[in-house]
Formats: C-alpha cells, structure tokens, sequence
C-alpha cells in the first residue's frame, strides 16, 4: 500500500507526538494524596491512549479534508489572527478605542475594503461599540495607560 | 409532581424585563441565523459574557440566549432560501428545495412556509420539553456517579456515529476536548495539571476564551477563503403568504419532521444539524414518487425546517435533566448555567423550578414572537444580507476580544483565544467538526468526576459500571448506535 503524506496524515503524526507529550507530562503529575483509586494522572493517560489509537487510525484512513489556501489568501488569513494578536498586546497601553479602531481598520482592509473605507470604518465601529460597551452596558474597558499621563 | 413549575415559569418570562430580553434574543438570534459569517453558537458565545458581565439574572440571561438560539433556527432559513448558503449547520437541507422555489420567482413563499413550519416545530418541540422534562427528571433521580459515566459514554458514541462525516476525527474531537479540560487543578487531590507554573490555569481554560477562539476566530479566517467566491442574492420576493394547498401539501411533512427532530434533539449531542438530514432524507424516502425533491418541493422545505426547531427545542431535555448538552449550542448554554454556578441535572426542576419553568415559557413566547417577526418582516433580515464582510467581520472580532477580556480582565486570555482559534481553523480544514471538541471539553471534568467517585464507591471494581439496570441499557444502547451506521451500510450494500 503506498501512502502519501497528505495533511491528514501530517495531522495523525502531529497528534500522535502530542498524545506521546501529553502522557509523558501527566505521568509527572505530582500529588501528596488521592482520596479515590485513580488518582489524578490515570484519567489524562487514558485519553493520551485513546488519542494516540485514534491518531493510528487517522494515519491509515486520513479522509478528506479541505483545500489550504495559498498566495495573499493565506497571508492574508494569517493576518487576521496576528492583527487581534497584536490588539490585544496593546489593549492596556492604548486603550479600547485606539484597539478598536487598528482592529477594525486593518481587518476592512484584509477584506478588501480599500484604504479609505477602512479608516472610516475603524472610527465609526471605535466610536460605536465605545458608547455602547463603556458608556451604555458599564462594562469595563481599559482607556490606555499612555493617555492617562496626558490627562488633565 | 405537579407541573405548577410551569405556571410560575409564565409569570417569570411575562415579566417585561423577560419579555423585552426574549424580544431582543428573538431578533438578534433572527439576525445570527441569517447572516452566513455567525452561527448560533457564536453568537450565542458572543452574548454570554456581555450578559453576565452586566449583571442580568441567571433566569434573564438563559431566556436571551435560548430566544437567540431559536430564533437563529428561523434566521438560518433566510440565506439558505435567498443566497443558497446555509445561515447555520441546521439550515443545510432547507437550501435543497428552498433555493429552487426561490429561483422559480417564489421566494416569499418558500419564507412563509418555511417560518410556518419552523413555529410548529417549535411548539411541538416545547410540548414534548415540559414533558420529557418533568418525566426524565423523575428517572435521572435513579443517576449515581457510575450511570453518569455511563451516559456520558452514550454522549460520545452518539456523537461518533450521527455527528461528522468521519467517525475518527469525531472522536479525535472528543477527545482532544476532553484533554482541555484537565488543565488546571484537579479538585480531589488539589494537584496542578498541565499549568506550567502559570497561574491563570490554575482555574483551568476558560470557557468563553475557548468557544469564542474555537468558532469566531477560526470562522474569521474562514470567511476571508470564501469571500471572493462571492454568491448572487435572490431579491424578487414574489407572494409573501403560502398557498393554501401549499400548506395542506406540506402539514404531514411538517409533523413528520417535527417528531423526527424532536427524538434526535433528545439524543445526547446531536442537534438540530442532524435532526434536520435524517428528517429530510426520510420524508424524501417516503414522499419523493416522481422525483420533485430537490427542485423545490415544499415537502423538502418543511419536514427539514420542521426539524431543525423541535430539535433545538428538545436539545434542552437532557442539558436541563441531565446535564448534558443536546447540542453544541446547549453545551454554550450549560457553560452560561456554570458561570452562574448552577449545576443542571436532575435536581433542576426541584431547586431551580423557576428557571426552568421559565426557560419553557419563554420557549413557548419565542416562537409566537419569532412567527410575528419573521413573517412580515423578513424583508428587514433579507437586507442584512447585503452587509459586506468588511463591516461584519470587524465587528464579530471586536465583540469577540470584549467577551472574553470582560470575563478574564487578562491579555494573556486574549492571546490564547487568538492561539485556539488558529488551531481551530487548522482542524476545520482538515474536515473536523468544532462541536465535539466543545462537547468533550463541557463535559471532561463531569466524566472522570464520575468516574473516579465511581471508583472510589466500589473500591476500584469496575464492575459498578455494569450493576444497575440504567446503566445496562446505557450501555446496550451505545453499542447499538456506534455499530448502527456500519449496520446499516452494510444491509444496504446486501439490498443492492
């Protein structure tokens, strides 16, 4: 039987390996007492076990999956991620407004909606969803740290 | 037992805070299931922290999310019929012979009826609800830690063999779900479990942060591959009322459905997805004699429709009795009952009577809502089907990173969101289905809970999870539906 390392079968060796990782890790659990017979490691060892049988099975019967997108798409797609990455690195200094409107703003413009009405975009959506979480449901949102020594 | 629950239960759903949240769930939950780019359970996760955060009642907050769950079964039909792309998983099959009807110039036909028969749905549904509710509860009394394990075995192996076109990755899915949630400190003994010294998984992953990453971030990235594929919208409307014979044509269907659907929804894990296949691919089976299913039959609008409502309905009978979701968009729920420390099972109807009662009740006004909404007023959610994915999609990251920051108060929370939501949208293209994970993770900690107190009962003899008549036929019937699919093919392949 010839086998062809499509992603599938990629996917059955990288969790197999994890399966590998997850037990070696749980059999290092320390604990000074179980009040039952398992204990805390027996149960994450049993599912690296079935993990790793099913990761077997997956090798051998890979299926189908979708086509990887490839090019600008797929930079593209990865931007997305790193954008709310990057948002979420500087929600403290900057605040939710300023996040917001970068948020808002870059991901317009991954979906193609031109530099303009990105920009126009990331002010509306800032300014709204700021009146409608902080102002109108209460909910707390950091306002930045680096404007708080700014203001008066 | 009286079902006097339920009585109370209307007096708590017709209070106007209930009944302007169950108004606001209907249509929010309408304008979800419409728009292809957010399912109910996102949207549903997107809501869930917002709500707890600004301090709604338990009883305030599951009535939203429950009115927006159903009303996503009805929005769901709206992009299927007009855009041939499903709004949701559950409005799969109404595209067959929706999006026919709809090129044939009858598309506000293909609507009505289609939001008719998801109101019936919908009503039988919460009539069997108040029934298997009070009935299971009296049965689930019988559940010790043993018969738990057991069913949660049931869950899995109904999940394996009705959810996902691969049983493999359906239970890779499971599993790598139940993995997540042994992270963080293990109650009995008080040891960390794959923490690695961080502190903010001693309390293991939180809840939100993984659905959200799981199915907003992931879909993010997913919309942005079709995106350019682009589809053409159906504006010509046509009648907006179904024709009388229409409806005659398509009551048996209807009922059909219903039931179908109902019986699925009560099975552990499956939902309104599956409810709605079988449904379809029986009332095809029996009604389909010249080969008008397909090409826009309302019999194949309605039976799947019909369908998908009375599961998403039933779906709550073993989340509210037992514990354990009916679906993945129940399994958010069950994580919303958590946040507020309530322990669903058995024990609900007894100390949570208004709860539930008023859960069943706002069910029932949801569906008379969403029938008055969705009926003249489908023009409204057709046009959202004009929003572009540039506005739309900044907009569900931006509720994203809010629901989960205003439940950790924690970047670091942020940043593993964005870290699940890569792998899942890894695991999406590689054909897996998000719902088993979400499952296994709401219900690990349950199981080898279970388990263990099992154990420990019996003094390690695993023969306690053989003894009681409960669990035997547990276990009878989780070997019965894992071997069904295979059963089935099999006499199949010996028919032909």
């Amino acid at each position: 039987m010839k086998i062809t390392f499509d992603s599938g079968r990629v996917a059955a060796i990288c969790l197999f390996v994890f399966a590998l990782l997850f037990a070696w890790s749980g059999s290092r659990i320390e604990y000074a007492f179980a009040s039952d017979p398992l204990g805390p490691r027996a149960f994450p060892l049993l599912l690296a076990a079935a993990l790793a049988v099913f990761s077997i099975w997956l090798f051998f019967r890979p299926g189908e999956n979708e086509a990887w997108p490839r090019g600008i798409i797929l930079w593209k797609g990865l931007g997305i991620p790193l954008t709310v990455a990057l948002a979420a690195l500087l929600l403290m200094p900057v605040g939710f407004f300023g996040v917001t409107f970068l948020l808002v703003s870059v991901i317009a413009w991954i979906f193609d909606a031109g530099l303009r009405r990105a920009v126009i975009s990331g002010v509306i959506q800032a300014a709204l969803w700021q009146v409608v979480f902080v102002h109108l449901l209460g909910v707390y949102l950091p306002s930045g740290s680096l404007w708080e020594g700014l203001a008066p | 037992m009286s079902l006097d629950y339920l009585l109370d239960g209307f007096v708590v759903a017709l209070s106007w805070q209930n009944l302007l949240v169950g108004l606001l769930g209907c249509f929010f939950g309408t304008v979800i299931g419409a728009l292809p780019a957010i399912g109910p359970i996102n949207g549903i996760a997107l809501l869930l922290p917002i709500a707890y955060t600004i301090g709604l009642p338990a009883e305030s907050t599951i009535i939203l999310l429950s009115s927006v769950y159903m009303g996503s079964e009805y929005g769901g039909r709206i992009s299927s019929i007009l855009l041939n792309v499903p709004g949701d998983a559950g409005a799969v099959m109404t595209a067959l012979d929706g999006n026919p009807l709809a090129k044939q110039g009858r598309a506000g036909e293909a609507l009505a009826i289609s939001g008719i028969s998801s109101f019936v749905g919908g009503m039988l549904g919460v009539v069997g609800l108040a029934f298997f509710a009070h009935l299971l509860s009296l049965l689930a009394i019988g559940f010790g830690p043993a018969e738990y394990f057991v069913l949660m075995v049931f869950s899995f192996a109904t999940l394996a063999s009705m959810v996902g076109k691969e049983t493999v990755k359906t239970l890779i899915g499971c599993t790598l779900g139940l993995i997540l949630a042994t992270v963080g400190l293990d109650p009995t003994s008080g040891a960390y479990r794959f923490t690695f010294n961080e502190p903010e998984l001693g309390s293991g992953i939180e809840f939100v942060m993984l659905v959200i990453g799981l199915f907003s971030i992931s879909e993010a990235i997913l919309l942005l591959e079709q995106h350019s594929a682009g589809a053409t919208i159906i504006r010509q409307m046509g009648r907006t009322l179904p024709r009388i014979a229409d409806l005659v044509l398509s009551a048996g269907a209807t009922l059909r459905g219903s039931l179908i659907g109902f019986f699925m929804g009560v099975l552990p894990g499956t939902g309104a997805s599956v409810a709605s296949s079988i449904a379809y691919t029986t009332e095809k089976r029996i009604s389909d004699r010249h080969g008008t299913f397909g090409k826009g039959d309302v019999r194949g609008l309605a039976s799947p429709e019909a369908a998908n409502n009375a599961a998403a309905t039933a779906s709550f009978v073993p989340m509210l009795t037992l514990g354990v979701p009916g679906s993945g968009t129940t399994a958010v729920m069950l994580g919303a009952l958590m946040l507020y420390n309530i322990q669903p099972g058995p024990q609900m109807l007894t100390e949570q009577p208004l709860l539930v009662g008023g859960l069943i009740a706002a069910l029932f006004i949801a569906n008379i809502l969403l029938l008055i909404l969705n009926l003249p007023m489908v023009g409204i959610f057709a046009r959202l089907l004009t929003l572009p994915n540039w506005i739309l999609v900044p907009g569900i990251l931006v509720l994203s990173v809010v629901g989960v920051y205003s439940t950790n108060a924690s970047v670091l929370a942020l940043l593993m969101m964005v870290g699940i939501g890569i792998l899942g949208w890894v695991l999406r293209k590689l054909a897996f289905d998000m719902a088993p994970i979400l499952l296994g993770f709401v219900l690990g900690h349950l199981m080898e809970v279970n388990l263990r107190n099992a154990l420990a009962i019996s003094g390690g003899e695993l023969g306690i999870f053989f003894q009681s008549p409960i669990s035997i036929v547990l276990w009878v019937f989780a070997v019965v539906i894992a071997a069904a699919p295979y059963l089935i093919s099999r006499l199949a392949r010996k028919a032909t």
